[in-house]
């Protein structure tokens, strides 16, 4: 091939924890005089200011909604063997802060939990906290069913549309809304807050096991890696 | 709008815009001694409050949806809420319009630095064919320049900047002074595997990364996270690398919020200033000197010039030609993604490296053009590998699996296994792309703004396809599955909206004569010898290499010549 750094692939890759990476930077960025002391203390007044948060306070929800906003991040991302649930991750915090900081998210959520409670009363008559756990869940698996055929309609909607051959053929338009409509456009919002928070949380970072944006000194790539995919390649 | 002309200063030399070519400008022209005014439209670069390639999204309430969830209404920052793009596609009071029947999306930066603090920072030098496309093929413009000519520039650019690559003697892609590259990850080996057996060159990508350290820089420290900007400089800005430095020899003064507008003149064919406004006090004011050397971006220097009107120049400054505006390009873009199942269940390991891929894809059919059914070439970006996490990331995943224990299960087994392939190829300089001025618009500082016309012609289209047979066979080579475009979806998105890529090039052409062209092969007016345009508005053709670099040696050596001649008098 060529020229590259030698793969050290047996040394283990070099990391430091959060703490005494940023501590490094920050001496480094001092020592070479590219950068203000007033930096460096920034990154760490910011981190102090982390630590400092007290026990959340719902600012937009009331207490039934909030409770069915953490029994949903329980629901879209349970804890396993691997890792925390949504709502360790703080998936309920999250969206009530964005909530209470816009009105059309507060709307979209306020809305929609009272759509939902409306609709177990139909089916199960309870809330949706007071239902049955397999109640909560089949009502769930409802919406992400007509969720799936609403964008498979939308899909094939929009390759006629595209399609040179149906340019003007105006017979084939999407099936209105099921009755679930409504249900489904807020479960979705639901569903990508929550794994938006779940992700981008310390819980969701040991799910995906994301060992990234570290400071090292050399990179190296481990040599079990490469050999675990040449061996499942084509190339083996 | 008030004038205050009071300042009776003269620079030897006045610099509009700070980023690659301006940063060049003034660390160049500083260095011979000479004292030099710089504006940039935007604040000056606090890398402190403005970098923040040490966070991470639950360092913030928002986790990088943005206060009130802006990210969720696409009315986030362009490239995300970590990135650092001070600006935008559209900016608040300074708009463009775009032509009937046209599109164009035109990306600016406000900031010191202006578009380096975040772009790719993929450094590749012009091929010596690229320098001189119509011997080639018959299309599109000579440069008047060699890459011999160029050459020695490319080499004190590299050197200076710092560029991660190695030795390879591709002709499409000519070696230059390389620092150290770090080695291929593991996808990108398997690429490289697949692009053997197809044929296709692959080797280590050119970046402006260092990897050692370099005039007082830090070599990287792999954080990968190079588009948030890099508070140690390891990854390339003009502001961190050439700006910065420059003011510590007390011969550069900066003007930050200082918006030009327009370049002033002598009734002897010289210039003799730039008129800007000062955004802070909304006040017109001049800043006078020997030199002007605009560095504005290709669009916004030929708007200074046209927005220049004399009785000598009724069309804009320098445009005897009429070409100002003229020949306007971008690169040709396409992606396709796929999944490799090779890479489900491997043990994870950080594959941020510095920042981008460690490997990529020149040119490789140079001389095969006779088997093609478009002409020039394009190279091949590569994304992959355990990217952190993000708001917006899984909405995707979450959507075609439901929700619930299955759901997380199948996100964790398919993080890290999706392979993504970007092309980017030359376009064909034609009479269908330009920029003008409007004549019924003028943004909040009054100043006209520039009406885009574009067109991709068929050279273009026709490469797109070929990019997309491509990636779809090195992805199929790999065991991978394509997951990329819908039939449908090809037949409208199958190329990259024109401007998208930010490599908009030419508008203010190099070429042999004032006839053909607005400035000579030193980047100076055919019709004004104190005025130089060093940016990306000199390009006679675009080829597939990004642009920086070449703005970068360019400028290098357009200001090299600009003090020795100004020694001599002749400016």
């Amino acid at each position: 091939m060529s020229n590259f750094v030698p793969l050290e692939s047996l040394l283990p890759v070099e990391s430091l924890d959060r703490r005494s990476w940023l501590r490094a930077i920050a001496v480094g960025l001092t020592t070479l005089g590219t950068l203000e002391v007033e930096a460096a203390q920034h990154v760490h007044a910011e981190t102090a200011a982390e630590k400092a948060k007290g026990p959340y306070r719902v600012k937009e929800f009331t207490a039934a909604e909030y409770k069915t906003l953490q029994r949903l991040a329980v629901l879209i991302v349970p804890a396993d063997n691997v890792s925390g649930s949504a709502l360790d991750a703080g998936a309920p915090e999250f969206i009530d802060t964005l909530a209470h900081q816009n009105e059309q998210i507060a709307n979209i959520f306020h809305g929609g939990f009272a759509w939902l409670d409306a609709e177990m009363r139909k089916r199960y008559n309870a809330t949706f906290l007071a239902a049955k756990p397999e109640q909560q869940t089949q009502m769930l698996d409802a919406l992400v069913e007509a969720g799936r055929e609403l964008a498979e309609r939308q899909n094939e909607e929009l390759v006629y549309q595209k399609s040179a051959v149906y340019k003007d053929f105006t017979g084939y338009t999407v099936r209105r809304a099921n009755e679930l409509g409504a249900g489904v456009a807020f479960f979705d919002w639901v569903r990508k807050m929550t794994v938006d928070a779940f992700y981008t949380s310390p819980v969701g970072f040991k799910d995906l096991n994301y060992i990234g944006n570290r400071a090292l000194s050399r990179y190296t790539v481990p040599a079990e890696a490469m050999e675990y995919a040449l061996k499942r390649s084509p190339f083996a | 709008m008030p004038q205050n002309t009071s300042s009776q200063e003269v620079f030897d030399a006045v610099v509009v815009g700070s980023g690659a070519g301006g940063g060049t400008a003034v660390h160049v022209l500083t260095a011979k001694g000479l004292k030099v005014a710089l504006l940039e439209a935007g604040p000056m670069l606090d890398v402190a409050t403005e970098f923040k390639e040490h966070k991470v999204p639950a360092d913030y309430e928002h986790r990088g949806a943005e206060e009130g969830g802006k990210a969720y209404f696409g009315q986030g920052k362009p490239f995300g809420f970590f990135s650092t793009t001070s600006g935008g596609w559209q900016l608040e009071g300074e708009p463009y319009t775009v032509g009937e029947g046209s599109q164009f999306q035109w990306f600016r930066s406000r900031i010191l630095g202006g578009r380096t603090n975040h772009y790719g920072r993929m450094s590749f030098r012009f091929a010596e064919y690229d320098f001189k496309p119509y011997d080639k093929d018959g299309l599109g413009f000579n440069w008047p320049v060699s890459y011999q000519d160029i050459s020695p520039y490319y080499d004190k650019a590299e050197e200076f900047i710092g560029i991660a690559g190695t030795r390879e003697n591709v002709p499409s892609c000519p070696d230059g002074k390389f620092l150290p590259a770090p080695p291929p990850k593991v996808h990108e080996m398997l690429v490289k595997k697949a692009c053997d057996k197809l044929g296709i060159i692959c080797i280590a990508n050119r970046r402006a990364v260092i990897t050692k350290n370099l005039n007082g820089r830090a070599a990287c420290h792999y954080c990968g996270q190079c588009g948030r900007g890099c508070q140690t400089a390891s990854a390339y800005s003009s502001a961190q690398v050439q700006v910065f430095p420059a003011m510590k020899t007390g011969r550069l003064k900066v003007f930050d919020l200082a918006m030009a507008r327009e370049v002033l003149t002598d009734n002897n064919g010289k210039a003799t200033g730039v008129l800007y406004i000062d955004k802070k006090t909304r006040t017109e004011k001049i800043i006078k000197a020997k030199v002007v050397v605009l560095a504005a971006s290709a669009c916004e220097s030929t708007r200074i010039l046209l927005n220049s009107k004399t009785k000598e120049f009724p069309n804009g400054l320098a445009n005897g030609s009429g070409l100002l505006g003229r020949y306007l390009m971008d690169t040709v873009g396409f992606g396709l993604s796929g999944t490799v199942p090779a890479l489900e269940g491997m043990p994870h390991y950080n594959t941020d490296g510095y920042g981008g891929a460690h490997l990529f894809m020149p040119w490789w059919l140079w001389d095969k053009h006779n088997k093609l059914d478009f002409p020039r070439g394009y190279h091949i970006e590569i994304g992959g590998g355990y990217g952190m996490p993000s708001v917006g990331g899984y909405h995707g995943a979450a959507r075609r699996w439901g929700y619930g224990a299955n759901m997380k299960a199948k996100i964790r087994e398919s993080y890290g296994t999706s392979i993504g392939f970007a092309g980017r190829g030359e376009m064909i300089p034609n009479i269908h792309s330009y920029c003008e001025l409007d004549p019924n618009v003028v943004d909040k500082w009054g100043i006209p703004v520039l009406k885009f016309h574009f067109k991709w012609t068929d050279y273009e289209w026709k490469q797109a396809r070929h990019m997309e047979k491509t990636f779809a066979e090195i992805i199929t080579a790999m065991g991978g599955k394509v997951s990329g475009l819908s039939a449908a979806q090809r037949e409208s998105q199958g190329i990259s909206i024109p401007g998208t890529i930010i490599h908009e090039v030419g508008g203010a052409r190099m070429g042999k004569s004032a006839k053909d062209s607005i400035l000579n092969g030193y980047c100076q007016a055919h019709e004004m010898k104190n005025l130089f345009v060093v940016d990306g508005a000199s390009f006679a053709s675009n080829p597939d290499k990004n642009p920086t670099l070449t703005i970068n040696a360019l400028a290098w050596r357009a200001c090299d010549y600009l003090a020795e001649e100004m020694k001599k008098g002749n400016v």
